[in-house]
């Protein structure tokens, strides 16, 4: 697996405005890696992982997998939706299944595949439950094996803590991380917490809000599970709030907990 | 790693539990509302005293009792529902089709809705002697009024559904390889579904009203 990120650049028209969102960004993903990206909200982080998936196209620029370009959106990249979008009318079997069902992966596969998945997402006996009957982290914890039950190349992942609160976050950043250790996947995760760059990821990509322009890249190469309290740990959030302050101090809506 | 779940019902604990709080609530509602309305009723006609003007409840019951016995009544009252239910499967056959295709085409929309709009406006009554005229007199007539009167809230609820469902289903649906084929069976028909019965649900109702 290889995907390249080349040279991207994204402007929306907003009451007559041009708004650039993403200027000439350019990087690299390497297999097995855990890439986060990082930065304020509204800073092109969507908009980035959505070219790549797909689902919108960039004005300049293009994202190769492979050596091919992408062009729409397919099953080599899997996406976890910010409120997850689980079919409600499907079952959590149901939804998991049906992306196996559409690349025609043979019955016996499909259920073992899925036992396996819903093993891994401690979801076990719960294949019958409707989407409206789980919790937020059960939910969440069904769209991440749903988008990993084509086996995609890569993971795309929008905020799939956005919607939880503080406390339940921190478990379930140990979860995800679990079920990534077990599944190796290459991931890109957007999220505008350091603290959750810094625990999750291999690798911190930093966006800056002004010019929709990277403002770091950094790695991470501390063992796992982390710990929070750590000196290193402390150190490379510290890194990164104090890239983040320099670029957004004027904007005063800053919104990244010291924890 | 601590997980942290309440409580959680299954399916069929959840229906069971719910339905049968649900009936128990709406027969008593029921029941006070008719006992209510009743006892209105009673008072009145025993003030009036003509059966002319009001009959009492208990005269009226008789009566219904007498009329639902009565073989002829019977009759019509069977030819009648199997107008309305062809009635009623006409428009969901034309309607749910039709806001498909609204619902997903701009151009189809532009070009059908303001046809439908127009048509919409037609009072139901006023097509009685055109209906006669085309259809002659027996079935016909009143099949073609309950269509007209279902037909239009079938299609606008279905046109609501297909466009209130959130992209990111289709999105959804695409990372995982699906067909234009399985996006239209496994997501929009199932998407759009609670739509169309509030449409089929009016249509039902619309359809009883208009055969008197
Ligand atoms: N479809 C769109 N039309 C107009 N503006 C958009 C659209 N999508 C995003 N934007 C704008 O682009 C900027 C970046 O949005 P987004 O990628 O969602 O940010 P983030 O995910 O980092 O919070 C925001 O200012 C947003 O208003
Ligand atoms: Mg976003």
């Amino acid at each position: 697996m290889r995907l390249e990120i080349n040279d991207i650049s994204k402007s929306f028209i907003n009451n007559g405005e041009t708004h650039q969102v993403l200027k000439d960004i350019s990087f690299t993903i390497e297999e097995g890696e855990f890439v986060t990206l990082l930065g304020p909200s509204g800073c092109g982080k969507t908009t980035l992982l959505t070219i790549i998936a797909g689902f919108q196209q960039a004005e300049e620029g293009e994202i190769v997998l492979n050596d091919k370009k992408v062009v729409a959106p397919g099953p080599d990249r899997g996406f976890v939706f910010q409120n997850y979008a689980l079919f409600p009318w499907k079952t959590v079997r149901e939804n998991i299944l049906y992306p196996m069902k559409q690349l025609k992966v043979p019955k016996a596969e499909r259920e073992k595949r899925l036992e396996e998945l819903l093993k891994m997402a401690q979801l076990e006996g719960k294949g019958s439950l409707y989407p409206h009957q789980l919790s937020g982290g059960m939910k969440q914890r069904t769209a991440v094996i749903r988008a990993l039950a084509s086996r995609p190349q890569v993971l795309l992942m929008d905020e799939p803590l956005g919607a939880v609160d503080f406390q339940m976050r921190k478990d379930l950043q140990e979860q995800l991380e679990a079920m990534w250790i077990k599944d190796r996947t290459t991931v890109i995760m957007v999220t505008h917490d350091v603290d959750e760059a810094v625990y999750m990821s291999d690798r911190v990509i930093l966006m800056s809000n002004e010019q929709g322009k990277i403002l770091a890249d950094l790695s991470i190469p501390l063992e796992r599970p982390r710990d929070r309290e750590g000196k290193k740990y402390t150190m490379y959030k510290q890194q990164l709030m104090d890239l983040l302050g320099n670029k957004t101090i004027k904007k005063k809506e800053t919104i990244y907990q010291v924890v | 790693m601590a997980i942290n779940e309440n409580k959680i019902y299954s399916p069929r604990e959840k229906i069971v539990k719910n339905v049968g709080k649900g009936l128990a609530y709406n027969i008593m509602y029921k029941l006070i509302t008719i006992l209510l309305a009743g006892t209105v009723w009673y008072i009145a006609s025993w003030r009036l005293n003509s059966d002319l003007l009001l009959p009492s409840p208990f005269t009226t019951a008789r009566a219904f009792l007498n009329a639902i016995t009565d073989e002829v009544v019977l009759k019509n009252i069977s030819i009648t529902m199997v107008r309305v239910f062809k009635g009623f499967g006409l428009s969901m056959a034309i309607g749910v089709p039709l806001g498909f295709l609204m619902g997903f085409s701009k151009i189809a929309n532009n070009i059908l809705g303001t046809l439908i709009d127009s048509i919409r406006q037609v009072p139901i009554m006023a097509w009685v002697p055109l209906t006669i005229i085309w259809l002659g007199l027996g079935d016909g007539p009143t099949i073609f009024l309950i269509t007209m009167s279902g037909i239009f809230p079938v299609i606008l609820n279905t046109i609501t559904g297909v466009q209130n469902i959130s992209k990111d289903y289709y999105n959804a649906a695409k990372t995982m390889g699906a067909s234009r084929w399985s996006i239209l069976k496994d997501i929009v028909v199932p998407a759009t579904l609670p739509d169309i019965m509030v449409g089929a649900r009016l249509a039902m109702s619309l359809g009883w009203m208009s055969v008197i």
